[in-house]
């Protein structure tokens, strides 16, 4: 009836009609008897930056539930920081960790209930080591394993140079701060205040080269600049990113130092309630298998459902996890410390030493092996962390009845130690002792040095053996202090207690100018001088 | 439109053969629009049935809100959910610790499911002092304990503090008892793992001594542990402190022997995650938790995970989660969580001691589970030596010193 090529288009259509009819029946059946049915809904959401790399996963996310994520990225502590202030813009947050709010909660009282929170993943914050660094290192380490002692050691010395976030606003580089800090104390437990009354990172600060805002930017960042640097300090998944992408000349080695890590965990926080329906399906489908299995393939993150299957590269055991300090005033410090290291001038220590007779022997020994040790023979972690660092300014004072000679060194390279063991070397002892005469005289050079750059940060070590014998009286000094400009006046003096010294005038001493002072006759002479590097108060 | 046109002369035929068939649809039309349909209601029968759900799209499903912590795991479980369906309820849960629960506003909730009995009492306390419904049902109990890994087991009982319990069917004990005296001895001077020999067990830790928890201001777990230690770490006090001042100086006497930095939420399933052994060795944990993780351990891989083990702490504190229904229908499900002879029997089976309805834990139902699936029975004393929780006004105020948070605002009768 019909020719060939003629075409059938009424009695198809109907076919077609009705097949269409029925696949809308059924759906409209199953929408309406499937109480996860995709309603479209959108999520604005403040996310860290370094969470850019889920967008990969939206589509699926689309098509699985419907909700579209709008991400607004900033650096994790600013996010907190606008969620501190209570007053939400978004409907969720998605921070690598929301240790910074806790703490910002737990500083005014936890007065609020803090929002829905779901953990998504994690990923420790590690260490990736150009590989022949991290040869070089190991063989230095007893045992073949790294520590963040190790990394502060090679970091002073000048052989260590990395790239970290800004821990003042981004999670990578605030867990770094806090893991080396926390090894550094060596407590064992959760830092607290009197653990960084001392800053022990000088050193290690003093390797970091290249820093940016945001963990997420971190990477490329390194690319770019990997030929003048060592070591990339992030997550664990950002150096695994990194490695796979295949963009460096060499791969990074990925170190879990010995003395633990601090781990982040992406929670999904809720911060509009009424998005309570979508924020279930969000969080339900991240936690699902199958978006687990593709979190970990795509990010490198580890999972958080505990029995999926790793792949190769996330079975490396992390080590210990250390303890997160749970007082914000921990952190400050720290973080006050890595400012001042960054923006604030060169440091300069004054070194005040007593070159009397009583000194000759076995004490000049002891000062001698000290400043060896602090110049890096020192192989315990706190004299890893202590030690001499680049860029330090070094001045020796030997003094007797007087002021012996001053001599200067800026630690750039190795040679510059050799000159500073040369100043203590000097075998000329003199026969009395006038303490306060040369501190005033140590007050007079550190002044000056002032007056050339005045960001430098200047301190005072005073070590002295015997009683004042000759020269001004305390009380003549301390009225010559008070009357300093107020930048002189600033510098702090540590005492060092030595042998028969005076321990009530060297105490009143150092805490008039706001030091205070350490004691080398219960403890080695090295510990002593250990003790108040860095310190504060 | 030429084609058109000519389409349509061509047409005509056919439209007296199509009325010579059933109406304006040919067979095959009706065929393409029935098969999809009859596909869609057998599937959906068939999924019906196996859920044993055949008869809910002709019932309506009752949700209900409750908020709840780790109980909520009962909640989560599917033959749980399954159960409930049978009885046209679906719970959706919002997670919270317990003590969190009992801080915060409940209004939205047909139910809530702390943990235990203080922030029970907290809920009961302020609901009758406002004059609002509050039924409590208490379905089962649990035994705080510690779960940890071989090696610090191990470690623990070199050095005296912990000692192995028989745990029948296990090559290597799961179970030990642990001396909660000297195991808070070695916290107080500032142990480490390393200072008690661990690496003759193959891992290093120079991490200090500590049993991890969730936030003692939020959670159940967390203060049923500060309860514990303050017990052991009570000297030649009372039991338990009966005075304010009493409450205050102890907290102050044991708060260094809590102290983990920040903690951190869900610390079990950190635990039980491959990476468990590096940042949560130690946690406090119920009974049931770690039952139900190696029951499931067992069926899933047909062994038993012998590195994940259970400290029981010498002195027991069970602790009792309280289903406290906010409504009727909240105190519906509250009826069926104890009585529905499967709900009671899946509680069991999810490693609770679940009671009869004198409130005693109901027979050794959980060890004849346990045989069943292969894991072996804990030895637990009987319940006469439960130690005792501190009166909700001290323990609250414990709380708060420990974990620096405000005081829960206490009806007058507990006061």
């Amino acid at each position: 009836m019909t020719g060939p090529g003629r075409p059938r288009p009424p009695r198809r259509r109907r076919a077609l009609t009705a097949l269409a009819l029925a696949w809308l029946a059924v759906l409209a059946t199953l929408a309406s008897c499937t109480s996860d049915s995709p309603e479209p809904v959108t999520l604005r959401v403040l996310a860290s930056s370094e969470l850019a790399d889920m967008e990969p996963l939206f589509d699926d996310l689309r098509r699985d539930t419907g909700i579209t994520l709008e991400m607004e990225y900033q650096g994790t502590v600013e996010a907190t920081a606008s969620l501190a202030a209570g007053r939400y813009r978004h409907d969720l947050a998605w921070l690598s960790s929301s240790r910074p709010f806790q703490l910002l909660l737990r500083k005014h009282g936890r007065q609020t209930e803090s929002p829905l929170s779901t953990s998504t993943m994690r990923s420790p914050v590690v260490v990736g080591l150009k590989p022949e660094v991290a040869q070089r290192l190991r063989r230095a380490a007893p045992d073949g394993q790294l520590s963040w002692a190790d990394l502060a050691d090679a970091a002073a010395a000048g052989t260590l140079k990395y790239a970290m976030a800004d821990p003042r606003s981004s999670n990578s580089g605030l867990s770094a701060l806090v893991g080396v800090a926390t090894a550094a104390a060596a407590t064992g437990g959760a830092l607290r205040p009197e653990d960084v009354s001392c800053d022990r990172l000088r050193g290690f600060f003093a390797g970091h080269k290249l820093t940016v805002d945001s963990s997420g930017g971190l990477a490329g960042a390194y690319a770019r600049a990997e030929g003048g640097l060592d070591a990339l300090i992030t997550y664990e998944s950002e150096l695994l990113a990194l490695n796979r992408a295949g963009t460096l000349r060499a791969p990074l080695e990925i170190v879990y130092p010995k003395d633990g890590i601090v781990l982040s965990d992406y929670p999904l926080m809720l911060l509009d309630p009424a998005r309570r329906d979508a924020y279930d399906r969000l969080t339900a489908w991240l936690r699902s298998e199958a978006v687990q299995r593709k979190i970990m393939e795509r990010t490198l993150r580890r999972p958080i459902t505990p029995d999926l299957p790793r792949i190769p590269s996330l079975r490396t055991p992390l080590g210990n996890a250390l303890y997160f300090p749970d007082d914000q005033a921990v952190v400050d410090r720290l973080l006050a410390d890595y400012a001042a290291a960054r923006s604030g001038g060169p440091a300069r220590v004054l070194f005040l030493l007593d070159f009397s007779t009583s000194m000759r022997g076995e004490r000049i020994a002891n000062l001698r092996a000290t400043f060896d040790g602090l110049g890096g023979a020192d192989d315990s972690r706190s004299g890893k962390f202590a030690r001499f660092h680049q860029g330090e300014t070094l001045t020796v004072l030997r003094f007797g009845g007087r002021v012996l000679d001053e001599q200067s060194v800026t630690y750039g390279k190795a040679g510059d130690l050799e000159r500073l063991r040369g100043f203590v070397a000097d075998d000329g002892f003199a026969t009395s002792t006038a303490v306060w005469s040369a501190l005033d005289h140590a007050y007079r050079s550190a002044a000056d040095a002032l007056a050339k750059d005045s960001r430098q940060r200047v301190s005072i070590v005073l070590m002295t053996d015997g009683e004042n014998n000759a020269g001004m009286s305390l009380d003549t000094f301390l009225g010559r202090y008070a009357a300093l400009p107020p930048a002189a006046r600033a510098v702090r003096t540590y005492t060092v207690r030595y042998g028969d010294s005076d321990p009530r005038e060297l105490d009143r001493a150092a805490r008039a100018t706001g030091g205070h002072m350490a004691d080398a006759t219960g403890q080695s002479l090295l510990n002593a001088f250990k003790e108040i590097r860095g310190c504060h108060e | 439109m030429v084609a058109g046109e000519r389409s349509v002369v061509v047409e005509e035929p056919r439209l007296t053969v199509r009325r010579r068939s059933s109406g304006s649809w040919s067979r095959r039309s009706l065929l393409l629009f029935l098969l999809p349909v009859l596909a869609t209601v057998l599937t959906g029968l068939a999924t019906l049935t196996i859920s044993g759900n055949l008869l809910l799209p002709f019932e309506r499903v009752v949700v209900l809100e409750g908020k709840m912590a780790s109980k909520r795991d009962f909640f989560e479980d599917e033959e749980v959910r399954r159960i409930l369906l049978k009885h046209h309820i679906s719970v959706h849960i919002t997670s919270s610790g317990s003590r969190e629960v009992a801080m915060r506003d409940i209004a939205a909730f047909d139910f809530v499911f702390p943990s235990g009995q203080p922030a029970g009492d907290l809920i009961t306390g302020v609901r009758a002092a406002d004059g609002r419904y509050a039924k409590v049902h208490r379905p089962f109990v649990s035994p705080i304990a510690l779960a940890t890994y071989r090696e610090y087991a191990e470690t623990l009982r070199d050095a005296g503090i912990a000692t192995p319990l028989p745990s029948e069917g296990a090559d290597r004990p799961l179970y030990y008892s642990l001396d909660m005296r000297k195991f808070l001895d070695s916290i107080d001077r500032g142990k480490r793992w390393n200072d008690l020999g661990i690496r003759r067990h193959g891992i290093a830790n120079a991490n200090r001594i500590v049993a991890q928890s969730p936030d003692v201001c939020g959670s159940n777990s967390a203060g049923t542990y500060l309860a514990l230690v303050s017990f052991t770490w009570r000297g030649d006090g009372p039991d338990v402190p009966t005075t304010d001042q009493e409450a205050s100086s102890r907290a102050r006497s044991v708060k260094h022997l809590m102290e983990q930095g920040l903690p951190a939420a869900d610390v079990f399933r950190t635990y039980i995650s491959p990476d468990g052994k590096g940042i949560a060795p130690v946690v406090v944990a119920y009974e049931h938790q770690y039952l139900t993780y190696q029951v499931r351990h067992r069926a899933e891989t047909g062994r038993l995970d012998s590195e994940r083990v259970l400290l029981y702490p010498s002195s027991q504190f069970v602790t009792q989660p309280q289903f406290i229904s906010l409504n009727s229908k909240g105190d519906r499900l509250g009826e069926l969580v104890t009585t529905d002879p499967d709900l009671r029997r899946r509680a069991m089976e999810l490693g609770f001691r679940i009671l009869d309805p004198a409130g005693e834990v109901a027979g050794d139902q959980l060890a004849r589970f346990l045989t069943e699936r292969n894991v072996p029975v804990p030895a637990l004393r009987g319940d006469d030596t439960r130690s005792p929780m501190p009166r909700i006004r001290y323990l609250e105020r414990m709380i708060s010193i420990v974990g620096d948070c405000p005081v829960a605002p206490l009806p007058d009768q507990a006061r």
